[in-house]
């Protein structure tokens, strides 16, 4: 009865704010949107913490950190998807609901949208709703898949198409490639008006923490042990590694040569190699990237007065970003980004690839490596025939994008058809709300001339 | 060749093709790793391999280390939670569950590969458990992409699109869209029934939802609505090969007015003319946009026909170079003389000699 009397129209009316989560396995993106104001995103890590002095940090807390010397980490997410409850709870009470929460907000006046990774498994959506509203107790609520949400952002702005500057910006987009390279891996989506095509979806298993665990590994094989510094690699990873535009030229160039001789471009560094002075703990508490300078690293083995510890890095700068690529460089038996774009499209009809392929967006953190926006675009480009029209970019901060789009769609009046109350979980329960997210926008006329 | 016991593998089969530098020897890849998800296609690669010793090696390795590299810690971490007042200790039984629940992924993973599992051996049963195991993921190989564009088929295979495009007009498609919807729904219900009834509990996936009120006619027009109004313009018969403006007016897709810029002076060659693909009909467009999400195993890219056919390359493993030498003891590659010595060392530590 109580269902027969509530309707959309007479019903309570929404929350007027909404909180908004790109909840990440490396960070989450947290803010507050309502219909007249975007506050800008937090950007808090997804982890608790334990430094070398089993000082323990929890989410944001680890900003106050300095030393990350043998940083430990336990993540609530694993393989982009929220699996270990105690801690993400933990962490959002720390972020949203104690009293000294620093985005405190009452989840009884509050709407969620929160992004998920496609394909995910249904017990773990289903915990997620329940914790939603049996524990937190959101009003309203909205789980949908990230790249859904990046249909909403200005995507010909990004793509930087020619048009009037009074133009409206149409959202969701009518047709986006999106590309989601993060900490757990990378997938393929297409997206027409805001509904992603399912069937269509593609994922790489390789992603940030991959390649920070790659060059942890290399370093270790060839300097020293860093198994207990992936944090310092990560941050080495971000500030020195590239995509390569010409990987066997590169590979060349770094080559040593043979037994005792030593090749020039080995011996200038040929533009390639770098030195990187590792964190002392003391004075320095993060990496520095410098020019390669054969003479320093060679005093160093020589024991000389240099306090530092360097490392020259070669071709580990960029045989790392290469496993988006080649990812059975290591053994991976995946296609590499070119062909998972490729088997992306080829499930759908070829009158939607020349739309798709000319509005490629990447976004998560690997797409900040150098290059590899031009290095995907040319893979693509070898790929297709030779008339297609092939655009990738990235948006200026691949990491909020996600975010943003999501902040958009919470203004936007789809979120008035997905969203879900307390109440109607109370009705009907967790798999009624799993189907109507799952079902998504369906297909409307409403972008009808 | 040489007596380093080692086999020279960059021999009189080099390619020039980009990115290759040198094709491996014929033996084993080595890289039956990458813990391969599709049975059916691991089994394919690995027929008619014999492994020699050496190369067991390497696939040992190279399955440990992905083991490692997919790691969130080198060494196992215990972080409790550290103890904070003041918060609600009260829970739902649900919530408790979750909470006190210490599964991994992995643990996730195999339960719900044991419903699929299950799937496959008594579909009955699992229909039960699961009503809508979507395992209609196509398997177009994309090696047809570089060529000719052949217009690979709407593949988008629930029941529901199924339905749709056996009806023969777009407007009836709707209704039958509907039934089916309805059908699904009701079929999701009695799976619930079921479900209670028997053992494990997999949350169901997704069918659409059931329409909860009889007034709230959001999620319902949400299914079934066709295009308002203006009267559609779509084929009563869709034959995919109708050409059709790029793209049609009054469709599920409004027409282009921005890239790709629709005129090329290629357009009008003869040659080229294949290139301007058939734009999709309201009805696989209907069914690509609302067919439900691929599984986790589903959607994980696996190697197609056309990567298959490419050799792994190889790298040294001291120093990142081609790995154009092969260790005859384990398997592993280096580049030259240089880097083989500081291999062997290590080879003789861990084999012996
Ligand atoms: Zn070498
Ligand atoms: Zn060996």
């Amino acid at each position: 009865m109580a269902g027969g009397k509530k309707s959309r129209a007479s019903g309570p009316t929404p929350p007027s704010t909404t909180l908004v989560l790109d909840n990440g396995a490396n960070t989450i993106k947290a803010g507050f949107v309502t219909q007249t104001k975007t506050d800008e995103p937090r950007v808090i890590p997804n982890c608790l913490a334990r430094d070398r002095h089993k000082k323990v940090y929890v989410g944001s807390e680890l900003d106050k950190c300095k030393d990350f010397g043998e940083i430990v980490f336990r993540r609530p997410v694993e393989k982009g998807f929220i699996v270990n409850w105690e801690a993400q709870k933990e962490i959002w009470d720390r972020e949203f609901f104690d009293e000294k929460a620093p985005q405190r907000c009452d989840p009884s006046e509050t709407r969620l949208v929160l992004s998920e990774q496609p394909n995910s498994l249904p017990a773990l959506q289903t915990h997620c709703d329940q914790m939603v509203f049996e524990e937190f107790g959101f009003s309203s609520y909205y789980r949908g898949p990230a790249s859904a949400f990046n249909a909403y952002n200005d995507i010909q702005g990004i793509l930087k198409t020619p048009r009037a500057p009074d133009a409206v910006v149409e959202r969701p987009a009518e047709v986006l490639l999106l590309i989601d390279s993060g900490y757990s891996h990378t997938t393929v989506t297409p997206v027409l008006q805001g509904r992603p095509l399912h069937q269509a979806v593609r994922r790489l298993d390789v992603g940030g923490k991959l390649m920070t665990n790659y060059l942890t590994r290399l370093l270790s094989v060839r300097h020293f042990d860093m198994r207990n510094d992936t944090y310092v690699v990560n941050e080495m990873k971000e500030t020195a590694c590239y995509v390569s535009l010409d990987f066997k030229g590169d590979l060349d160039k770094t080559w040593k040569g043979t037994r005792g001789e030593k090749r020039p471009d080995y011996i200038s560094g040929a533009g390639i190699a770098k030195d990187y002075v590792l964190p002392d703990s003391h004075t320095r508490f993060h990496g520095i990237i410098r020019e390669y300078e054969p003479c320093v690293s060679s005093r160093i083995r020589k024991g000389g007065v240099s306090t530092e510890d360097v490392l020259t890095l070669r071709n580990e700068r960029f045989v790392v970003p290469e496993l988006l690529f080649h990812p059975s460089d290591i053994g991976i038996r995946q296609p590499g980004l070119g062909d998972l774009v490729m088997q992306s499209i080829s499930v759908l009809p070829v009158g939607l690839w020349p739309g798709l392929l000319a509005n490629i967006v990447v976004v998560g953190g690997n797409s900040l490596f150098d290059n590899f926006i031009q290095r995907l675009q040319t893979e693509i480009l070898e790929r297709v025939p030779d008339a297609c029209i092939v655009r990738v970019a990235r948006p200026e901060d691949p990491i909020t994008s996600t975010w943003h789009g999501a902040a958009n769609f919470a203004k936007h009046a789809h979120i008035e058809r997905l969203a879900v109350t307390k109440q109607e979980y109370e009705e009907y329960g967790a798999a009624w709300v799993g189907r109507k997210f799952a079902t998504g926008l369906g297909v409307d006329g409403d972008k009808q001339p | 060749m040489n007596n380093f016991g080692v086999i020279e593998v960059a021999s009189t089969k080099t390619t020039r093709a980009p990115g290759w530098a040198y094709v491996p020897d014929v033996g084993p890849s080595g890289a039956q790793a990458a813990l391969p998800t599709n049975r059916k296609r691991a089994a394919r690669n690995q027929s008619g391999l014999s492994l020699s010793d050496a190369s067991a090696r390497q696939d040992a390795k190279i399955r440990k280390d992905l083991e490692a590299l997919d790691r969130d810690t080198h060494k196992d971490v215990v972080i409790p939670i550290p103890t904070k007042g003041g918060r609600n200790t009260k829970h739902t039984p649900n919530v408790r569950k979750i909470l006190q629940s210490q599964k991994t992924f992995a643990n996730h993973l195999d339960d719900y590969q044991a419903l699929v599992a299950l799937a496959e051996t008594n579909p009955a049963a699992a229909a039960a458990l699961h009503p809508v195991i979507p395992t209609n993921k196509p398997s177009a190989p994309p090696s047809t992409a570089r060529n000719s564009p052949a217009p690979a088929a709407p593949t988008a295979s629930s029941t529901k699109s199924t339905t749709t495009q056996t009806a023969a007009a777009s407007r009836r498609s709707a209704a039958a869209a509907k039934r089916a919807a309805a059908k699904e729904a009701k079929e999701a219900k009695e799976a619930k029934a079921k479900e209670a009834a028997a053992a494990p509990p997999p949350p169901p996936p997704p069918p659409p939802p059931e329409d909860p009120t009889p007034n709230d006619t959001t999620t319902d027009t949400e299914m079934t609505d066709a295009p308002p109004s203006e009267p559609t313009t779509a084929p009563s018969e869709p034959p995919p090969q109708q050409p059709q403006s790029y793209p049609p007016d009054g469709t599920i897709l409004p027409a282009y007015q921005r890239p790709p810029p629709p005129s090329h002076p290629g357009d009008d060659d003869p040659l080229l003319v294949s290139v301007v693909p058939t734009f999709p009909t309201d009805e696989e467009l209907r069914a690509l946009m609302t067919a439900l999400p691929l599984n986790y195993l589903e959607a994980r890219a696996e190697w197609g026909d056309e990567e298959g056919r490419y050799p792994t390359r190889t790298f040294c493993e001291v120093c990142g170079y081609w790995g154009r030498v092969r260790c005859i003891k384990c398997g592993a590659r280096v580049c030259a003389l240089d880097c083989l010595e500081a291999h062997r060392e290590e080879c003789v530590t861990r084999y012996g000699l």
